[in-house]
């Protein structure tokens, strides 16, 4: 769309390509309500959209830096952190935001994150969660929910996300769904704010591939499902919070842990 | 009490319906017209009942729905 089109424009436009939208997610995804919170954290902070950068390799995350009038790269698949990381070293000033996803992130980027979480980078990760793996979509991959099969009739225990992201050493976990898109900008500038490695987990819907069990096909029924099956718990430790044995999505902010003594800040 | 604006740019809709859902106030309606892409996007049904809470424009995905004050406006 031409953006000489349009007579109004919306509060959020200064940081984004009008040209882009409609976006190329589908009605009711939660990317573009993480987009939004993201957006708003960086208006409350009072950052210049020339002091942040922002990272995401493919897939639907890999969308984001098309639509984002910053400081975007998009780089290839697995690389993600790493290129962060590289960046975050030589640009000080800069404040690095991460999009993944699970293709980027638990299938060949995981070794990134686990020596970024080593090492400390002060990076804001935010892990769009959303179950599904195109490429395997036929077969288990690292975040199958439980008890949902493969054409192989196997099944798997999926991921703890916010374990793994503590037993790394993660200064800042939280966990939203889209309905909590006020709390997640909030958890958004406290992350920012902190000077330590900080992951956002945002469990998501996806419509197309998650939609074929045939009982939820609407984007409000699955707004709805995941209104009526989460519970905030803040503070909980992070062995409980996997997905697979409970009935509902435990959300909220886990560790927010002081800055730790001898640790290099870089 | 402040009077508010809606404003929805149509041609970024895709019809989710969520900003219908999450208002309070049932100020929103999804109209019959359809836009160039060919979703039924939303349509202001009582503008007064609006309390400027902000939901739509939070869960609004695609940015297609804001809502100001007027007073923002002469200022701006």
């Amino acid at each position: 769309m031409i953006r000489s089109s349009i007579e109004k424009y919306h509060p959020a436009d200064s940081f984004l390509h009008a040209d882009s939208f409609p976006s190329v997610w589908c009605p009711g995804c939660g990317i573009g309500t993480a987009v939004y919170a993201f957006i708003e954290a960086i208006k409350e902070e009072n950052i210049g959209p020339r002091k942040i950068g922002v990272v995401s390799g493919i897939g639907c995350t890999g969308k984001v830096t098309e639509c984002l009038k910053l400081k975007t790269y998009s780089v290839t698949d697995g690389n993600v952190v790493d290129y962060a990381v590289q960046l975050k070293k030589k640009n000080k000033n800069l404040t690095v935001a991460v999009f993944l996803n699970n293709a980027d992130f638990l299938l060949s980027g995981a070794k990134d994150f686990i020596e970024a979480g080593k090492r400390g980078v002060n990076l804001i990760v935010i892990y769009v969660n959303n179950f599904i793996c195109p490429i395997s979509e036929n077969k288990v991959f690292p975040i199958t929910p439980f008890m949902r099969m493969s054409i192989d009739n196997e099944f798997e225990l999926p991921f703890n996300i916010p374990h793994l992201a503590k037993s790394c050493g993660a200064g800042y976990i939280a966990r939203w769904t889209p309905i909590h898109a006020g709390w997640m900008k909030y958890s958004l500038i406290e992350a920012i704010s902190k000077k330590d490695f900080s992951v956002i987990e945002v469990v998501s819907p996806c419509l197309i591939y998650n939609a074929n069990d045939g009982r939820i096909q609407d984007a409000i029924d699955r707004m709805n499902f995941y209104n009526d099956n989460s519970v905030m718990k803040n503070e909980e430790p992070t062995e409980n919070l996997d997905l697979r044995s409970q009935n509902k999505v435990i959300i909220g902010k886990f560790v927010d842990s002081e800055e730790k003594a001898g640790r290099i800040q870089r | 009490m402040k009077k508010v604006e809606i404003c929805i740019i149509k041609e970024r809709c895709k019809g989710c319906g969520i900003c219908v859902e999450v208002c309070q106030t049932n100020v929103l309606e999804l109209s019959e017209e359809l836009n160039s892409q060919g979703y039924r996007t939303p349509h202001v049904k009582n503008p007064e009942e609006c309390l400027n809470c902000g939901m739509c424009e939070m869960f609004c995905a695609d940015f297609a729905i804001w809502v100001i004050t007027k007073a923002e406006e002469v200022g701006a």
